[in-house]
């Protein structure tokens, strides 16, 4: 069970709700809904300052990924509503600024236990599947450059695009004079 | 319902799908029944693929086998739990898809080391079908590499070796090929020589390391295969069953088999189908239990099981593994493949055939950091930074061949599978000898890791299991020595046939399915030309 720090959030953070997908079938998002988990999106590029573009050019994959959770069962509609009343009232309580803060840095949430309070299912649900979204999309370019070395090059699962084939998908090994090709027997 | 077929072929993964097409193609309107136990899971789904970005969820998993439909007894535990997909397309749903060839020596074993067993056929037989089998499943390789003969260009170029590969190339280079006790011509020394992994690729790749549910179907899957064949308009009598678990061979005398019964597991409804000829692409697990099973009054004890072979040498890989540590990673590497770039056949040649032979590569995940679970876990930018270029692993591992021994046999135990298929005991046990065989070659993949200039933090011998298990009906010259004959046809049945790993009566050090999908191109020319 999911040791909740009942100090982040107020009653909506902490209401109880058991661990499973919240139900939603046959609900949809609105187009303001959405507008509202973009910022959560774009909260997480800022935080980690890794995107090294705006992650508005993500939009397209990231709004591909909430039409096939919220257009297929289980449907993620609860989840997503639930997420956005955490952070107004996150919002409320810390501040725009705070509120992401709180929920990224110090929720207190035991991310590998089951989420039995809103708070928990906002993050777990939502914020961290948001995290590895992002970072799948590219939000892995900018590690990779501290030693002024060559700049990562992929993450599992980025997909580059046709564009994308024309560059190479990995740091490749860039054997020197004795290439060993001609070694083999 | 149609209940009568030229072939009926039980299972639905890679060597089905190539018997299928090669019949096919061959003759359009053959009639062609293909009955798989499991249910039909859908490939380059886009919510499954989010879930499996996402969340680490694959859709497939619940077919693997659970620690309650098998077990294992002797003194290594054989690991069936969470390895085999029981569905259409078998376990190339998840498979890794590198795809090597046998060398000439594994298809000698007995000959060369007395022990084990020769295969009735030599590798020079088999070549020519090689060639098909990687056209087919579009094998990415190197042509310059010439570990094996070969008489045809790889259909595809290789994946190149990644920067993270770098060092352990370079550490190769230094060291010396060391000849162990029990291999041939100690003393000797060559070089370690790096190769480019050969892997199976339907379609271009667009992305990296999510091969185990690859967004556009890059990474080879019967599935696929099967999907063309039925929506080919030409093969008219080419039908795919799924949920329909085969739980017994009929025969109407002592070599005439003339059908299957199956369950529909949709309705529990049993149905019995007549072929002319059948063929038992179930597996290496599923092949000895379903011949075994069908008893009847000219096969006492289960058809093919006259000498009580069937099950009987029972060979998987154990996977040698040594993973080595440094301090930082200044370079940032990373693994980004889902599969190993480089590996090496040195120790995979005939002069390590007696001792046991191990072929090595580079491990298909490290170095490897997951930023986003770290920022899942609340580091910051500066504390992930630290990690990115902090620690690092890297493992070596290799995979051991192991030799058939008449004790270690899988077989069925009481009981069900959620899919109707029986349940799985292997008794395998593993000789003093090759325990400290297998040790031996653990110190080459420790020196090569201290070569490298990391530190040894682990080194072990994983245990066997289902990934590659072989010989479970082996071929052979006569029924006294095995299950089937050189075409993989029952010994004593005129129409019986086994598809499968099981009929190999070796496992050599690599991957088992280029060859099982050579000798399915080889089984289909048999039946064209009969
Ligand atoms: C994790 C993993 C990774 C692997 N990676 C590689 C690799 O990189 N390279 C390589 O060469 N090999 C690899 N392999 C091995 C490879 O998957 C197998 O060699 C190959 O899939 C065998 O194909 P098959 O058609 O004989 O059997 P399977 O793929 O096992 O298909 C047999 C099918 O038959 C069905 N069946 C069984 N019994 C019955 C019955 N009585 N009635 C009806 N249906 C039945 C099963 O449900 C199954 O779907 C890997 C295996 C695993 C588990
Ligand atoms: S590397 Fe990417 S495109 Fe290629 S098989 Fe793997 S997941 Fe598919």
């Amino acid at each position: 069970m999911n040791k909740e720090l009942t100090c982040v959030g107020g009653p909506v953070c902490n209401e109880k709700l058991s661990a499973g997908l919240i139900f939603a079938e046959g609900q949809n998002l609105t187009h303001q809904n959405k507008e509202a988990l973009w910022e959560i999106f774009e909260a997480i590029g800022r935080n980690w300052s890794n995107t090294i573009y705006n992650s508005n050019n993500q939009r397209s994959s990231w709004y591909e990924m909430l039409k096939a959770k919220t257009e297929n069962a289980p449907n993620y509609t609860g989840e997503y509503v639930n997420a956005i009343y955490v952070i107004n009232e996150l919002k409320a309580i810390y501040g725009i600024g705070g509120a992401y803060k709180k929920l990224f840095f110090e929720s207190g949430i035991d991310n590998s236990a089951p989420p039995t309070n809103r708070l928990a299912h906002c993050k777990i649900y939502v914020v961290n599947e948001f995290i590895r979204m992002q970072i799948t999309a590219g939000g892995f370019k900018s590690w990779g450059t501290k030693y002024g070395g060559e700049q990562a090059k992929n993450y599992h699962g980025f997909l580059g695009g046709t564009r994308y084939n024309r560059v190479s998908k990995v740091r490749a090994y860039d054997p020197d004079a004795t290439n060993l090709k001609a070694d083999q027997e | 319902m149609k209940n009568q077929f030229d072939y009926i072929i039980v299972g639905g993964g890679v060597a089905a799908a190539t018997v299928a097409k090669g019949l096919l193609e061959h003759k359009h309107d053959t009639s062609i029944l293909i009955l798989e136990a499991g249910p039909e899971i859908i490939a380059k789904d886009r919510r499954f693929w989010w879930d499996y970005i996402t969340k680490g969820e694959r859709p497939y998993t619940f077919t693997y086998d659970q620690k309650f439909e098998a077990d294992s007894t002797g003194n290594i535990d054989y690991q069936t739990e969470g390895v085999r997909v029981k569905a259409y397309g078998g376990s190339t749903m998840h498979w890794g898809a590198w795809s090597l060839r046998f060398r000439p020596e594994d298809f000698n074993l007995f000959t060369n080391t007395g022990e084990g067993a020769d295969w009735p056929i030599n590798y020079e037989e088999l070549e020519t079908y090689y060639n098909d089998a990687e056209a087919f499943l579009s094998v990415c390789g190197d042509d310059s590499a010439n570990w094996v003969p070969r008489s045809k260009p790889y259909p595809v170029p290789p994946f190149e070796w990644t920067a993270a590969d770098g060092e352990m190339i370079k550490a190769w280079e230094q060291l010396d090929v060391v000849y162990q006790d029990g291999d041939i011509n100690p003393g000797k020394s060559s070089k370690i020589k790096s190769g480019k992994m050969p892997v199976a690729r339907y379609r271009k790749c667009m992305t990296t390391g999510t091969c185990k549910y690859c967004p556009i179907g890059g990474r080879f899957n019967a599935q696929y295969v099967l999907d063309d064949l039925k929506n080919d308009t030409r093969f008219i009598n080419f039908e795919v069953r799924t949920n329909a678990p085969v739980h017994q061979v009929n025969t109407s005398s002592k070599s005439k088999i003339e059908s299957v019964t199956y369950t529909d597991n949709l309705n529990g409804k049993e149905h019995t189908i007549t072929g002319s000829t059948v063929i038992l692409a179930s597996g290496a697990y599923n092949v000895p239990k379903l011949l075994r099973a069908s008893k009847n009054e000219f096969w006492k004890d289960g058809i093919g099981n006259d000498h009580d072979l069937v099950g009987r040498f029972v060979v998987s890989h154990s996977m040698l593994n040594v993973v080595g540590k440094a301090q930082s990673n200044p370079n940032g590497w990373f693994q980004e493949y889902d599969f190993p770039t480089l590996m090496s056949h040195s120790y995979n040649t005939k002069e390590h055939q007696k001792k046991g032979k191990i072929f090595m590569f580079k491990n298909r995940t490290t170095p490897n950091v997951d930023i986003a679970q770290l920022m899942i876990d609340g580091k910051t930018r500066e504390e992930i930074d630290e990690i990115v270029y902090g620690e690092m692993t890297i493992n070596i591992q290799a995979f051991l061949e192991e030799k058939g021994k008449h004790g270690n046999r899988l077989e069925a135990r009481p009981g069900k599978d959620r899919f109707g298929l029986p349940q799985t005991t292997v008794h395998f046990s593993r000789t003093e000898k090759e325990m400290k065989n297998a040790n031996d070659r653990l110190k080459l993949l420790e020196q090569i890791i201290e070569k490298m200039g990391l530190e040894v933090i682990s080194s072990r011998v994983d245990k066997p299991g289902g990934h590659h298990t072989t010989g479970t009906a082996r071929m052979g010259t006569s029924p006294e020595n095995s299950v089937t004959d050189k075409f993989m046809k029952v010994h004593d049945t005129d129409n019986l046939y086994v598809c499968s790993n099981a009929a190999f009566p070796t496992g050599s050090a690599v991957n088992p399915t280029l060859t099982l999908t050579a000798m399915a191109f080889r089984l289909v020319n048999h039946f064209i030309n009969k």
